[in-house]
């Protein structure tokens, strides 16, 4: 069997006419044709099976016992809430049983809620204390700082102290005209504690000076001393020092041990 | 028609049990047909129907109306049909047709001797159909038997048309040449001759 010409002619949508008057010349193509013809002609006459009614009633109440994908995804946040109706839990269980790509969405949802809390690493507080942000002070605002502010008081009584003048008198010949009973009494005290602070403060430079004094002394006799020995090593030959014995490999002293062995012979 | 299928289809993901129904009567039978065809049992092919449509209830969404709802019907009933076809493909009674399996597809009739013979080819068809590949079988069954067209069979089985067609041709081939084939070697020549002509005065 090598014509496919009634093959052809079927594809190309011939009639059953133009399909006879080939295969009435051609032998192979009238028993291909009489085949197809019989085999058409024994499912000519049969009929579809009838939809049981039982099938029927089992097909429309799909809706009622299912929800689709769609509806699935609007009934699984409600279902974490545990807001579902009894016939919605019925229907969706059915569906996430049937439906694996919905079953490992709910049970992914189910298993956040009960994720353990993760404990920080014990050098991560340290790191977050370290990089905090520091908040840069201006100058203003460190003089304005209490410590800083007496001490800056007490630097300018001593400029105005070595200026000769007592911060004493200044304050009462500035103010003390001016001032009410109590403000007055209130500096009289203050004039008293500064006075002895200042006093306090000479001693403390005093010391300093002497100790510093001292200090200079010693140096510059040290420094001295060293420049004479230079000056005296340059200056001419020197005997070389006797060099100790040491071992072979150039340290310690060397120790010669002398051993008699005697030996017995038979 | 692709359009008022899928605004029907679009009613029913509403909801609306109304438009569920229409959607059941308009292709609940051809589904439970072509069910029956491949599975020749009753139970079996009620149990494929109803798995057709609960998987077209729970994808409805992803109908787009872009071809016949009966076709993408039929492309979702397909896994389900040829995993049962095969399945009875490889049982040792695959080839043997019983009585009751073919008469929910004969019309009575008042005679009881063309009855029989009508039953007799019902059972030499399905013979037949279960002796050639069920790449071939299957058009045969969705276009001889269940009447579907050309591009309905195309878009449910993802064919060109013209494979669809092709493979038409020789599967109607290849059924009568084993049923002729099959007499000759029982040497009842012209029995098949007969059967035909008897059937529907084809040849």
């Amino acid at each position: 069997m090598t014509c496919g010409e009634l093959e052809r002619l079927f594809l190309a949508g011939a009639t059953p006419e133009e399909a006879r008057r080939h295969a009435n010349g051609c032998a192979t193509c009238r028993s291909l044709g009489a085949d197809v013809d019989a085999a058409q002609g024994m499912v000519a006459g049969l009929v579809g099976p009838a939809l049981p009614a039982s099938l029927r009633s089992a097909l429309l109440a799909i809706p009622r016992n299912n929800v689709s994908c769609e509806g699935a995804e609007r009934l699984l946040p409600v279902a974490m809430e545990n807001e579902l109706s009894d016939d919605e839990q019925r229907r969706l269980s059915n569906h996430l049983s049937r439906c694996a790509a919905c079953s490992e969405a709910a049970a992914t949802l189910a298993a956040a809620r009960d994720l353990a809390e993760p404990v920080a690493p014990p050098w991560l507080t340290a790191r977050l204390a370290a990089n905090r942000p520091v908040r840069e002070k201006s100058f203003w605002r460190t003089l304005s700082a209490p410590k800083a502010a007496i001490a800056f008081a007490y630097a300018a009584a001593v400029v105005v102290m070595l200026l000769g003048f007592n911060p004493a008198d200044i304050a009462r010949r500035v103010s003390a005209s001016q001032l009410g009973e109590n403000t007055r009494a209130a500096v009289t005290v203050a004039e008293s504690s500064l006075t002895d602070r200042i006093g306090a403060i000479q001693e403390k430079v005093a010391r300093t000076v002497q100790v510093w004094k001292g200090r200079a002394g010693g140096y510059g006799r040290a420094a001295l001393s060293n420049a004479l020995g230079v000056i005296w090593k340059s200056s001419g030959p020197k005997e070389r020092p006797v060099e100790r014995p040491r071992n072979r490999d150039g340290r310690g002293a060397f120790r010669e041990i002398s051993t008699t062995i005697t030996t017995w012979r038979a | 028609m692709s359009a008022e299928e899928k605004a029907l289809v679009d009613r029913c993901r509403t909801g609306d049990d109304d438009s569920w129904r229409e959607l059941i009567d308009r292709f609940g039978q051809k589904v439970y047909s072509v069910a029956y065809h491949f599975t020749l049992n009753r139970e079996d092919a009620e149990e494929v129907s109803q798995e057709i449509f609960l998987k077209t209830f729970e994808n409805l969404h992803r109908y787009d109306g872009s071809f016949p709802l009966v076709a993408w019907l039929l492309s979702l009933a397909r896994n389900l049909c040829i995993d049962r076809y095969r399945r009875r493909k490889r049982e040792k009674s695959f080839r043997f047709v019983s009585d009751e399996a073919v008469l929910p597809l004969l019309k009575s009739d008042d005679d009881p001797a063309a009855e029989a013979l009508k039953k007799e080819r019902t059972k030499l068809l399905f013979w037949a159909l279960a002796e050639i590949s069920e790449d071939l079988a299957e058009i045969l069954v969705l276009r001889d038997l269940d009447g579907l067209a050309y591009d309905e069979i195309g878009k449910a089985l993802n064919l060109p048309d013209g494979t669809v067609k092709s493979r038409l041709f020789r599967a109607r081939a290849e059924v009568a040449r084993r049923i002729r084939e099959r007499h000759e070697r029982r040497g009842a020549s012209g029995a098949f001759q007969t059967l035909t002509l008897a059937a529907g005065g084809v040849l």
